[in-house]
């Protein structure tokens, strides 16, 4: 029972080095920043209330209060600003500025978990109050920036440790945060790859067409994927393997690397040829972050040679 | 050491959860018949499916504080829903067409319009939400302010009809054979410009 239990601890508490949480600081703080300014130019029209908008944000708000009052929300930020006499929006648009800044201030690593939890707070606001708006990407970012935001921040590339000396998390909580997000990533495809198991023209490659020409994700004119036909149900098939078996082949050192190159080129794939940039580059991401670093080096750091790794690196 | 003791509960109770909430979605689409899974799993699922829910705390009443707790919880770690994207079949799509009569009885076309590719993802996906909803008076709300924006751009018009339809693609053979997608018409609505402008207070 004891060395069952050591053997747990061992595999829920590895000692890790930080690299992995500077993937993740970096890609989701570059990745906020884009979101924001990726739709700079309708935040009114998406947000607003419905006399200048798309009613959304009502719909969206009412029917998420009566699921739960406590999920955070653009109506908490304009009820209390409305207080000090700002409209709507002006709301808006100090809470898209703070997005864009709070995503700069993480991808360099300054004030690394205020700039974390604000990220997270306005995204899952606008995420919230946009739910009909919502597509699979919110969900993901959501997932990435809870995780980060708990995480022990701010990692060694951070300017936070770099110029003001905060020191760097411990390597064993280190391993624990990143442990959390590989099993949640492998939840993520395990289920993902089931479900479209059980539909059949998965098999056949047929939802892999549909799924390429219908509107708006294609990008590829169907004369064009007409010539490949003949590779639709390999390359349906092909997705139903490397999402079903990814918790399977991920985890083991011979196939990680060979899975995970297969992985990020699914999602590079859907990216280019569906448009779906940011949902590819936020599940890139999450991939990295948690396979990623370290899947190029021969054998596993051993906890020591990770505490050294650790220790700052001139300037601190 | 306590501490490791204490995040290793907390790691069961968060991974129990997201397994049960992506479950749910499993046992759904099975017990729906919308898979290719055999009968005797749908009626497995189907008797699986309360147990499930149950687990999730959905048979509690609305306000009952552990459902909320639940729900708060899985809102704020983006676990709500399961992963079953374009699972366990790619949906079809929606379109929303705009009809703009003037008074001289000529009529334009448009479509509704945003300023950036990653918004028009997320006009995609309510019209997706407009397409699938069972509520006939939010369908038409949305639809309405989706129209109001087109007075603007065409300052002449007195009607908008508002054709909300499924874009039907072609399977590959079809499309082989020279098919085309097809529009189905699902909804048709007629605003004036009082209905769709805001009162002058606002």
């Amino acid at each position: 029972m004891k060395a069952w239990r050591e053997r747990a601890s061992r595999w829920l508490f590895p000692a890790e080095s930080d690299t992995w949480l500077t993937v993740l600081r970096v890609g989701l703080g570059v990745h906020v920043a884009l979101y924001a300014l990726s739709l700079g130019r309708d935040w009114s029209y998406l947000f607003a209330r419905s006399a200048t908008g798309l009613p959304t944000r009502e719909l969206s708000e009412r029917v998420l209060s009566l699921e739960t009052p406590y999920v955070p929300r653009i109506g908490w930020f304009v009820a209390i600003a409305s207080r000090l006499g700002a409209s709507d929006g002006a709301v808006l648009t100090v809470l898209w500025l703070c997005l864009v800044v709070a995503g700069g201030a993480l991808a360099v690593g300054l004030y690394c978990r205020p700039a974390a939890i604000a990220c997270w707070l306005l995204h899952l606001s606008a995420a919230k109050s946009g739910d009909f708006l919502a597509y699979g990407v919110d969900r993901f970012m959501t997932i990435g920036l809870f995780y980060l935001m708990l995480s022990p921040l701010p990692d060694r590339r951070a300017l936070d440790h770099r110029r003001r000396g905060k020191p760097a998390g411990r390597p064993e909580l280190l391993g624990f945060y990143r442990r959390v997000l590989q099993v949640h990533v492998c939840l993520i495809y395990l289920y993902g790859g089931l479900n479209k198991c059980l539909g059949a023209s998965w098999w056949t490659g047929e939802n892999l067409w549909r799924a390429l020409t219908r509107p708006p994700f294609d990008v590829i004119a169907p004369d064009v994927l007409l010539h490949f036909k003949s590779l639709f149900p390999i390359a349906g098939i092909s997705i139903l393997v490397l999402e079903t078996c990814y918790p399977l082949f991920i985890g083991l050192r011979k196939t990680r690397r060979i899975w995970l190159i297969g992985v990020l080129a699914m999602h590079l794939g859907i990216g280019l040829m569906m448009g779906m940039y940011s949902f590819a580059l936020v599940m890139m991401i999450l991939n990295a972050a948690a396979f990623g670093v370290g899947a190029w080096t021969t054998a596993s750091s051993s906890p020591r040679e990770v505490v050294d790794d650790r220790a700052p690196q001139g300037g601190g | 050491m306590r501490w490791k003791r204490v995040y290793a509960v907390a790691f069961a109770l968060h991974f129990l959860l997201i397994s049960t909430v992506s479950c749910r979605e499993l046992t759904f689409n099975v017990a729906r018949g919308l898979t290719i899974a055999p009968g005797p799993a749908r009626s497995v699922a189907q008797r699986f499916e309360p147990v499930v829910e149950a687990a999730l705390g959905r048979h509690l009443g609305p306000q009952n504080p552990v459902r909320t707790a639940l729900s708060t919880y899985w809102h704020l770690g983006g676990i709500e829903g399961g992963y079953g994207f374009f699972a366990p079949n790619v949906p079809s799509s929606y379109k929303l067409v705009l009809e703009l009569h003037d008074a001289s009885g000529r009529i334009e076309y448009d479509l509704p319009r945003v300023g950036s590719h990653a918004a028009g993802l997320r006009i995609a996906s309510l019209l997706d939400q407009v397409g699938r909803t069972q509520s006939e008076p939010m369908r038409e709300y949305i639809v309405r302010s989706m129209a109001a924006s087109a007075w603007r751009d065409h300052p002449q018009a007195v009607l908008v009809r508002a054709v909300f339809g499924k874009v039907v693609p072609p399977t590959i053979d079809e499309a082989g054979q020279g098919k085309k997608e097809t529009y189905q018409v699902l909804f048709v609505y007629d605003f004036s410009r009082a209905d769709t402008e805001p009162p002058p207070h606002e």
